[in-house]
């Protein structure tokens, strides 16, 4: 069954090299532009892993985790942070929240790769 | 354990890259409204590269350093107050984050140049601003060529140049990268004690060159290129805001 990666940011640019990033493996893309949006396709998606942006309308992400964590359905969904905030009350409180890493934007999508692959199976799409 | 180490081993486990330590430290000093001048001055003799800067703006008239009338980095703050050695201190690493980005999304190395003499863009261009408020105030602006911009998103994209014609696809694009740029910029402010947020970017495809409204404070212009491709900065700040 394919791995399914749910990617919460509000850029689309973002979502899309995420979805490129996982292409070439057995994985399914879901897509959420705000912590609101997040929440809600977690919980109707059941995603094997949360690439999840910081600064966002609506819902940041730092609430949409907060409130992951809270919900006894949703909080062992391990969770990526992908941001360009590494400030040190920003890490501080996510960490304290519940993540299993943080990648500081800009990144190199093999960076994801290698991260997401430490929690998740990526099995590589058989070539055509 | 305290905060600062549990910051330090989470920097370790998750890979950050290292911050620059100069600028930390001198944006510590001058968060602080009761900053020692002496201390200050003497952090910024020990960076050739951001006295020289400095010296350069308390002389705007000067056309070489022998013209300089003010020759001290303590005369030069008196002169031009702590805005500016924000400004200046943090835009070293918001132009080290700028170089990064293209240098790790595109694989393209940007070059700093003087922006005094760089060919000035003309007609419609790409604007992107975004606003920071809090203990500091000011904005970053970002100014690229249209061919600049377009060649930029199909890069990050993966999508042929001349066939990318959709403007909200190119404007998302450039709104991404001064969004990594200025968080980046934003997380050293606040490590500095100058807690602050972002607005989200203003991004538009036009003929105007007004500059935004400006904050109180000091303001420093950069500009970067790599072949054809021009990239122009502005960025204010102005310490201690009352927000």
């Amino acid at each position: 069954m394919a791995t399914k990666i749910l990617s919460v940011d509000d850029s689309r640019t973002i979502r899309m090299i995420v979805g490129r990033t996982f292409k070439p493996y057995d994985c399914q893309i879901c897509e959420a532009g705000n912590g609101e949006e997040g929440l809600a396709a977690a919980a109707r998606e059941k995603p094997d892993l949360i690439i999840l942006d910081v600064t966002m309308p609506v819902m940041d992400g730092v609430t949409m985790l907060g409130k992951l964590k809270e919900d006894p359905a949703l909080k062992t969904i391990p969770v990526i942070m992908l941001t360009a905030e590494s400030g040190r009350d920003n890490v501080l409180q996510i960490a304290k929240l519940g993540v299993r890493d943080y990648l500081v934007k800009p990144f190199k999508e093999e960076q994801l790769i290698e991260k997401a692959g430490r929690i998740v199976t990526l099995q590589k799409k058989p070539t055509v | 354990m305290n905060d600062g180490a549990s910051y330090l081993e989470l920097s370790r486990r998750y890979g950050f890259a290292p911050k620059p330590e100069s600028a930390s430290r001198l944006t510590q000093l001058v968060s602080r409204q009761d900053a020692d001048l002496d201390e200050i001055a003497k952090v910024i003799d020990k960076d050739p590269a951001l006295r020289a800067r400095l010296l350069r703006v308390a002389n705007p008239e000067a056309e070489n350093e022998a013209e300089y009338a003010i020759e001290s980095a303590e005369d030069a703050l008196m002169r031009n107050g702590m805005g500016c050695v924000l400004v200046l201190a943090m835009s070293t690493p918001l132009a080290q984050a700028l170089v990064k980005t293209f240098q790790t999304m595109l694989s393209l190395k940007l070059e700093s140049v003087d922006p005094r003499t760089a060919p000035p863009l003309t007609g419609d261009h790409l604007r992107c601003n975004i606003d920071f408020s809090g203990k500091v105030i000011g904005h970053v602006l970002l100014r690229l060529s249209s061919a600049s911009a377009r060649t930029i998103a199909a890069g990050i994209i993966g999508a042929d140049a001349k066939e990318l014609n959709d403007a909200a696809e190119i404007c998302d694009v450039a709104g991404e990268l001064l969004n990594i740029m200025t968080g980046n910029f934003k997380s050293n402010l606040c490590d500095a004690g100058l807690e602050c947020k972002l607005s989200p970017p203003d991004v538009r495809i036009t003929g105007d060159f007004t500059p935004p409204v400006r904050h109180a404070g000091s303001v420093e212009h950069l500009a970067f290129c790599s072949g054809n491709i021009q990239v122009f900065v502005e960025v204010t700040a102005n310490p201690w805001s009352d927000d």
